[in-house]
């Protein structure tokens, strides 16, 4: 039973549901590498974007308004980590760690000065994103279980991550920002104004994290929890090291953090304790770093004692 | 007259690096400024660049007075500079170096193709060779600036200055940016080139100031004058060169056996290197840069522990090892790149002399600093090597760079260890401060250290060393005493020729 074709296509969409907010915070956390900034704050934008997310879908009980709100509180809260960090010139640490957790307290107290509620907020008339249906894929039933329940803002994620990429690779303003992440002070003495580059990008970056947290909050499920993120900025931070930075490279490594916390949920219906298969996500991001690391070291003695021996042979 | 700066002062938080200087440039003229370190050369450049404001003085191109906030107001008028440290993006390719913040665009596209016919035209107008393709990082110093002085003609400029640009460069390189700068000057463009070396200055320049203390104290043609006055006129004295006596070499402080070294991508960077160094004798390794120097440095210092072969360092078995264990065994090391590895910018002068030394019981009780000693210690080194610092908690990066340099050079000296490796130990150094170094570093040998120079002026390594190594593609091919050896063979072995 635990191999039928049936399970594997669950899992397959159960893994695309669990990848897409990360997607989008992986590549949050990628453009920001780009350009050079130190970015910590991708938990908190995901957090406050599905809470007003939510808030906005409840008074309004428009999913669009909904999304745009979400959006609109995540770019403030970016740009706020940009003018402290880029304008000031904090630590970027401090400021990232900071917002994070300022984010955390305030929307469990406005969870509880708005709805009166701790913990968990979720209402019946809460609208979610609407799902997409494919007719032409729903007439095979393994298809259809893979793609089913997914909304516009899933399908939107991969659209974007190859949009990230022509961006930064194709066109001039993604190519002047590259180079500010390979030497803004080259940058800087060519006269172009690096911070401003840098906040428009850490602005961007909060766009792509509010879709994060509205397909959190009104994705799957229509509730926001205390804390409904996760980690999940700081796992899309591993996607980034992972990936490389590069679009493409960040969405193979969302892939796979995505089927382990899909493998993570589909264990908590075995016999194992919830305490393990919670752990799992976060155990493989060690995991997936050290292998990283470890098998690059290995790659370059290989190379090295081939050459010894090629050597060797040959005088 | 296309360029004049007048009477320009700056004034830093307690130096005065330009007391009313003024100077003019001709089009088509190459002007020449040289001047002891901290003459205030840089600066008058950077004030020229809008990268410093003047407290006071203007500024006139064509005539017209100027205001430069920053360096996008001077390229505006057709300034361009070519930076000592290279401005560049390495892991990008030459193309996109070049035409950054100039390109040709498809809507909001990045028209590659373009972009590399510019710069193929632009290089083959000024006949500056660039592979348009090739990753900067995979360049050679030489192309490096290459791309730098394509980088400012593809601004438009009228007006390049060059700040110390051929401390870096081989002698080929170096013969190569002199024709370029004639041919620059030829097709119109103004140059201006600070230099301390004055032979370099004879050979370009038609007009030549000299600095000091922030001055200009002479201007001449080039016609008028010669090395010999221009160092008159920069040092307030004669120069006379060491004598070297001769000395008995005692016991082994290097020994250097089979090293070999590979690169991630496989290249070998160095095949099977033995060498030795006694005490009592300097060692020179010449050779075009590039050839391994830096890497077999590495390796003997410790910066880079992974090579195969055996080093000992005063009879104590240092392969692999790292710094700290090497330095304690008995090694002292004047790194190549002065910021790189030499110091710390932000931190204070005080500071980065005590660097290394900061466990040793002269300078610390029980994990605590004794400031007293220290203070005596570095005041000692600036005022010995006549480093010019306004106060010992100024920041090293606010020092000029030849007294970056001299600070470096006597902090390793003073260590007082039985071996030193010296790396370009004079690099951007004034005449007179150079014989000053080299009289220490003979004292150092006098008094039974062991030296191993590395150094890309031949001169330096024939006026100095006691035998020398020849280094070519990462393998010693040549030993020498110093006293069957000629420039003339010397160069030709360095580029890989053969003994007859
Ligand atoms: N940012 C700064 N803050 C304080 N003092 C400075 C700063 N920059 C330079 N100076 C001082 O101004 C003086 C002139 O420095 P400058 O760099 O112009 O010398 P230079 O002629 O280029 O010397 P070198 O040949 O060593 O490069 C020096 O005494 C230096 O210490
Ligand atoms: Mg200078």
């Amino acid at each position: 039973m635990l191999f039928s074709i049936d399970y594997i296509a669950t899992i397959i969409n159960s893994t695309i549901r669990m990848m897409s907010p990360l997607l989008y915070a992986s590549l949050a956390a990628a453009i920001c590498a780009k350009a050079d900034i130190f970015n910590l704050s991708m938990e908190g934008a995901m957090l406050v974007s599905a809470f007003f997310s939510i808030v906005v879908n409840y008074f309004t009980k428009s999913v669009v308004l909904s999304i745009l709100a979400g959006v609109m509180a995540s770019v403030l809260v970016s740009a706020c980590v940009g003018f402290f960090v880029l304008k000031l010139k904090a630590s970027p640490v401090v400021v990232g760690l900071a917002i994070n957790n300022t984010v955390a307290g305030a929307t469990t107290y406005l969870l509880y000065i708005i709805f009166n509620t701790r913990g968990v907020f979720t209402h019946p008339s809460l609208v979610g994103i609407p799902k997409i249906r494919l007719p032409f894929i729903e007439k095979t039933a393994v298809l259809s279980t893979i793609f089913s329940g997914l909304t516009l803002l899933d399908y939107m994620s991969f659209v974007i991550a190859i949009l990230v990429y022509l961006f930064f690779y194709k066109t001039v303003i993604g190519y002047r920002i590259r180079a500010i992440g390979i030497n803004s002070e080259a940058a800087r003495s060519l006269g172009t104004p690096v911070e401003k580059y840098q906040f428009l990008t850490i602005s961007f970056s909060g766009i792509l994290c509010g879709f994060a947290g509205c397909l959190l909050s009104m994705g799957s499920v229509r509730l926001f929890i205390e804390n409904i993120t996760a980690g999940r900025g700081y796992i899309a931070m591993a996607a980034n090291h992972l990936g490389k930075s590069h679009p493409i490279g960040v969405l193979f490594a969302s892939l796979f953090f995505g089927c382990c916390q899909a493998l993570g949920n589909f264990l908590q219906n075995t016999s194992l304790k919830t305490q393990i298969t919670s752990s799992i996500p976060y155990v493989a991001t060690i995991l997936a770093l050290i292998v990283f690391t470890v098998q690059k070291r290995y790659a370059k003695q290989k190379k090295m004692l081939e050459v010894f021996n090629k050597d060797a042979a040959s005088s | 007259m296309i360029l004049e700066m007048k009477n320009i002062v700056k004034v830093y938080d307690r130096v005065v690096a330009n007391k009313n200087v003024s100077i003019t440039l001709e089009k088509g003229e190459i002007l020449a400024i040289v001047g002891e370190n901290g003459a205030g050369k840089s600066t008058l450049m950077k004030i020229l660049y809008g990268l410093e404001r003047p407290n006071s003085g203007e500024i006139y191109i064509n005539g017209k007075k100027q205001v430069f906030r920053n360096p996008s107001d001077a390229m505006k008028q057709g300034i361009g500079m070519v930076q000592q440290h290279f401005m560049l993006f390495d892991t990008m390719t030459v193309t996109e170096n070049i035409i950054y913040n100039n390109e040709i665009s498809k809507g909001v596209f990045l028209d590659i193709d373009a972009n590399r016919k510019k710069v193929r035209e632009l290089s083959k107008r000024y006949m500056l060779e660039v592979d348009p393709d090739k990753l900067v990082k995979d360049c050679p110093v030489g192309v490096q600036q290459r791309i730098e002085i394509l980088k400012i003609l593809h601004q438009n400029a009228d007006i390049l200055i060059f700040d110390e640009p051929s401390s870096v460069l081989t002698p080929i390189e170096v013969d190569e940016l002199l024709k370029t700068m004639k041919r620059l000057s030829n097709m119109g463009k103004s140059i201006i080139l600070i230099t301390h070396k004055l032979g370099e200055v004879m050979e370009v320049a038609d007009r030549i100031v000299v600095m000091r203390d922030g001055e200009v104290v002479a201007e001449k043609r080039r016609e008028e004058t010669s090395i010999e006055e221009l160092s008159y006129f920069m040092i307030g004295r004669q120069t006379t060169s060491p004598v070297i006596k001769d000395l008995e070499p005692c016991k082994e402080v290097l020994s250097v056996k089979n090293l070999s070294k590979v690169d991630e991508s496989g290249k070998k960077l160095l095949g099977n290197i033995n060498i030795s160094v006694r005490g009592g004798e300097i060692v020179g390794i010449a050779g075009v840069s590039g050839n391994g120097q830096s890497e077999l440095i590495k390796c003997i210092t410790g910066l880079d522990t992974d090579y195969t072969g055996k080093i000992e360092v005063c009879g104590i078995n240092v392969t692999n090892k790292g710094v700290g264990f090497i330095r304690k065994a008995g090694l002292a090391h004047i790194p190549e790149d002065r910021y790189y590895w030499g110091s710390a910018k932000e931190a204070t002068i005080a500071e980065n002399v005590l660097m290394g030394d900061e466990n040793t019981e002269r300078f610390s009780k029980k994990g605590l600093l004794n400031f007293r000693e220290i203070r005596k210690h570095v005041y000692r080194i600036v005022e010995n090597y006549g480093v010019k610092v306004s106060f010992l908690a100024q920041k090293m990066k606010e020092l000029s760079g030849g007294n970056a340099q001299k600070l470096i050079v006597a902090r390793e000296i003073e260590k007082k260890t039985p071996f030193l490796v010296a790396c370009e130990p004079t690099r951007g150094i004034d005449v007179g401060a150079m014989e000053f170094i080299h009289e220490k570093l003979i004292e150092k040998r006098n008094n039974g250290g062991g030296i191993l120079l590395i150094s890309s002026e031949l001169s330096e390594i024939l006026k100095l060393s006691d035998r020398i190594y020849v280094i070519y593609e990462g393998r010693i091919e040549h030993e020498f005493t110093n006293k069957n050896l000629d420039s003339r063979k010397l160069g030709f072995l360095m580029l890989g020729g053969k003994t007859a």
